[in-house]
């Protein structure tokens, strides 16, 4: 299909395999029965007609036969904001047409026209945020929770007052990553690393580094547990909160900061591993889909790119993941992400959770929790994320379960805040089942 | 890398009933499918057979099987099984069925104001089969600013007996009596800029908007209500996830039987449908991932042993005990044209029975004798696997299922649900009773690899 649609290509450098793809539509309109946004606005047509359907006018200046004279329009209207991206109208369409990215593409083209509102600036920053926040927790924190200033701040900044934003960590995991076992490493790769196979590049992204540092110990403790080390270099936010937000110029130059470390690394064979799915996903395929960033630096850091589950499953289908797992007596709902749906990998965590005794994890089987990155904290959209994940809290409500586990750290914040249960990355579940076999192990030890 | 006993490629009808009936019997299943599929465009009824001539679809069923390049030929023993397995899997999921193999075939109303020949159809089509009275009168009730329904329209059509006749048939016509057209304004709908049957049928699952559209419903029916008896008929949209409580209420509210009309896609009876096997799978124990083209293969003798689909970056492979290949047929994907004239299996490249390109096209496209290209497909043993130029079984550890089998004119026979839930039935018995869906140790090294037809290389199998 690619080759077919890359042959079509009549403007080099226009990249239009995204956007030429809109001609393999067949106007069946199966995207817009699985749009999970489509499901509860009107203010969002569905992906087809943003899509495909408004593409004809967006590409008629590559299009010369048939558009002679005609300039290039940015979009039919401007209701392609409203896509959250989510990627299942990609998913679900069997003619190949790449309607999610055509649509990113179009936000792109209108952002590039004007200034982008200081709010999607911000959002799509937030390790920049993160800077500032860290250092000032408390305080940072206490301003997050105060009913007044998150009032005054969607009145300003247009961040919905209930929008789930995380809680600032008091340290950062790299001022801590040393502690953890891991191994703060230079931007170029040094000889006295452990060889690739018993060490992996950690890109910890925003939210293990400035919210989250737990999901990135826990990673750390299952990696280890395998005699894999993590190295983490320097880097910087992936980039994809500025793509989703339109600003590709921003993103393009965080990529290529990105890229230039991690390409060094994967050319010595080392694989990047995340516990960020959305990151990784942004890493495997968007810098090329989206930011046009197709050289051999990207190639080999995309191919070298694993979500953190996807790696474990591998081991474990190598025969090489250790399986001393615990007891954990629990009742797991899971939910999985769009970005993991975007893997194309299945779904690696249930895979990985079928292996704990006593742990019934069960898949929530739902779209999308409907946050999406940074667009259910903006404040005109914020309602709309939460009537696309209502189904999905109120499943959750419905079960006695404390804790609910969620690949990506995006939908772990909104569904915490709508249910009020604990959200855990998976990995976070296999190293309490590692810790739980330590204890048992111990036990029976003492015991004897 | 993940390995399953079974690799079901296509989330069609053929596709999710057999990985269905293979996870129900304890294989670890995976469906891939390049992405959704037909299940979207079709009408909701079960057409297992109503050829010309056919009164019933057993008595369809017969009539096909006795062709020998027909898939009839090989699965007529299992039509049976393989329907009752798909109604009692629907009915569990709360989608009843209504007929069977032996109800006579009648013609039902669709939305375009044609009709089509069915004998089963969902509970919401049901009032539509039985023959018209004397007297008896068909009220089309349409939505203000519904696009795709046009109830004065749908009326003219159906106000014509020849309409309802079916095709190639003598029988006497059944048609009401007279035909009239009403509309219904149904709350906060009718200023939409847009108003599809997706956002009609998901505004039927809000039990308070319900209440008061059925109210509007009911009134616009009365509004046309002669004397004599009458049904009604609706655009397919009441309801999606609770289309079951719609259906509860309707009868009642309007006072006289009522069924829904399918639509242009996307078909609200489709996505139902599609929902209630999918969830059936998944309560089954069934994995389906939906959203890439199989890429690769890996072959070990005369067993394939790896699908691979392209994923994000690397490919996703899925060692796999047995392959079901149910990617359907032209319309689905599952036969690709060459540009030499020749068609190809599109996933593992395998011989299609098809006419030269000369003949690939009819002066008129709605010829009774049906569409030149519609029989092609994959050439198939008893066990359905698929078979070279000689009638020998190509793989061992393949079987084919649905529309891309050889011989099965579907819309001119009207058996491609049928031909599916048949073929699906056989290749799930078939598989378990080869051993090769009962989770044996897979075999971890190929010999082979190939292309996918799809994903541009050619096929290898022609010559062999």
């Amino acid at each position: 299909m690619t080759a077919e649609v890359a042959a079509l290509t009549l403007i080099p450098g226009e990249a239009p395999v995204v956007g030429l793809s809109a001609d393999q539509c067949l106007k069946c309109n199966v995207c817009n029965t699985v749009c999970p946004v489509a499901r509860v606005t009107d203010r969002f047509p569905g992906p087809k007609y943003v899509g495909p359907q408004a593409q004809r006018f967006r590409e008629a200046a590559s299009l010369p036969v048939q558009a002679v004279g005609l300039e290039k329009a940015p979009s039919a209207d401007h209701s392609v904001d409203y896509c959250s991206g989510c990627g299942f109208c990609t998913t679900a369409c069997p003619a190949g047409v790449k309607i999610a990215e055509m649509n990113n593409r179009a936000r792109a083209t209108i952002r590039a026209n004007r200034r982008a509102p200081l709010r999607d600036r911000l959002l799509g920053e937030p390790d920049l945020l993160g800077r500032i926040g860290v250092p000032l927790a408390p305080l940072a924190n206490a301003v997050l929770r105060n009913r007044i200033l998150r009032w005054i701040g969607q009145v300003v900044v247009g961040v919905h007052r209930f929008a789930p934003l995380p809680m600032f960590a008091r340290r950062t995991f790299r001022s801590q990553a040393g502690g953890m076992g891991a191994r703060l490493a230079p931007a170029s790769p040094s000889e006295d690393l452990p060889p690739p196979d018993k060490a992996v590049v950690y890109f910890h992204g925003c939210a293990a580094n400035y919210y989250e540092p737990r999901v990135a110990q826990a990673a750390l403790a299952v990696l280890a547990r395998n005699g894999i080390q993590a190295i983490v270099p320097p880097q910087e936010c992936c980039g994809l909160p500025l793509i989703s937000n339109g600003l590709y110029e921003q993103a393009r130059r965080r990529a290529r900061r990105n890229l230039d470390v991690l390409a060094a690394y994967a050319r010595r064979g080392y694989r990047i591993v995340l516990t960020s799915t959305s990151c990784g996903h942004t890493l495997k395929a968007e810098y090329a889909e989206m930011l046009d960033l197709d050289d051999e630096d990207a190639r080999v850091v995309a191919e070298s790119t694993w979500d953190i589950m996807e790696l474990l499953r591998e081991l474990h289908d190598d025969g090489r993941l250790d399986t001393s797992f615990g007891r954990l007596g629990e009742e797991l709902p899971y939910h999985a992400p769009c970005q993991l749906r975007s893997h194309g990998i299945g779904l690696p965590a249930l895979d990985l959770f079928a292996l704990v005794p006593g742990l019934t994890a069960t898949d929530l089987d739902h779209d999308c929790c409907g946050v999406a990155g940074t667009y259910g904290l903006k404040k005109e959209k914020y309602d709309i994320a939460m009537a696309v994940g209502a189904d999905l809290f109120e499943r959750i409500r419905a079960t006695d379960a404390t804790e609910v586990a969620c690949d990506s750290e995006t939908c772990r914040w909104q569904i915490e805040a709508a249910t009020g249960r604990r959200l855990r990355h998976p990995v976070e579940i296999l190293a309490d089942a590692y810790a739980a076999g330590e204890e048992a192990t111990t036990t029976t030890a003492a015991s004897s | 890398m993940p390995a399953a006993d079974v690799v079901v490629i296509g989330a069609g009808l053929a596709g999710l009933a057999c990985a269905h009936a293979l996870a129900q019997r304890g294989a670890r299943v995976v469906v891939l499918a390049k992405g959704m599929a037909t299940t979207h465009w079709t009408a909701g009824s079960i057409d297992v057979a109503a050829p010309a001539g056919a009164a019933s679809a057993r008595e369809g069923v017969r009539l096909l099987a006795a062709r020998r390049d027909h898939p009839y030929a090989i699965l007529q023993r299992h039509v049976d099984d393989a329907f009752g397995a798909l109604r009692d899997m629907l009915a569990a999921q709360g989608l009843a069925q209504v007929g069977d193999l032996d109800s006579p075939i009648r013609t039902v109303p669709t939305g375009i104001g044609a009709t089509r020949p069915v004998s089963i159809v969902p509970e919401a089509q049901a009032d539509a089969l039985p023959e018209w009275g004397a007297d008896e009168g068909l009220i089309v009730c349409g939505i203000e600013g519904f696009k795709d329904f046009w109830p004065t329209a749908v009326a003219a059509s159906l106000a014509r007996p020849q309409v309802w006749a079916r095709a190639d048939s003598t029988a006497a016509i059944s048609s009401p009596a007279t035909v009239v057209a009403t509309t219904a304004v149904l709350p906060r709908v009718a200023d939409r800029h847009n108003l599809t049957a997706l956002h009609l049928a998901r505004a039927f699952d809000d039990p308070v908007w319900r209440e008061l559209a059925l109210d509007a419903i009911a009134n616009a029916v009365d509004r046309v209500m002669p004397r004599k008896p009458a049904r009604v008929g609706l655009p397919a949209v009441l309801g999606l996830r609770d289309h079951a409580a719609v259906l509860d209420k309707i009868r009642d509210r309007v006072g006289t039987p009522v069924f829904e009309m399918p639509l242009v896609p996307p078909s609200i009876p489709g996505l139902r449908m599609f929902d209630a096997l999918r969830r059936g799978l998944l309560a089954a124990g069934g994995r389906i991932q939906i959203g890439e083209s199989v890429a690769r293969f890996e072959t070990r003798g005369r067993h394939v042993t790896l699908i691979a689909t392209p994923a994000a970056v690397r490919e996703f492979a899925v060692r796999a005990g047995a392959v079901v290949l149910a990617t359907g047929g032209i319309a689905g994907g599952g036969l690709v044209a060459r540009s030499d004239g020749t068609f190809e299996e599109a996933v593992l490249g395998l011989p299609v029975e098809a006419p030269r390109r000369d003949d690939w096209f009819a002066v008129d496209p709605f010829d009774a004798n049906g569409h030149p290209l519609e029989a092609a497909g994959v050439q198939v043993d008893d066990e359905l696997r698929p078979v070279d130029r000689k009638g020998k079984a190509i793989f061992e550890n393949v079987r084919v299922v649905g529309a891309n089998l050889a011989g099965q004119r579907w819309i001119r026979e009207r058996c491609g649900d049928g031909v599916a839930l048949a073929s699906a039935h056989r290749a799930a018995l078939s598989l378990s009773h080869d051993g090769l869906a009962t989770g044996r140790p897979l075999p971890s090294t190929a010999d082979s690899t190939g292309a996918a037809v799809a994903a541009g290389a050619g096929g290898e199998w022609r010559d062999r």
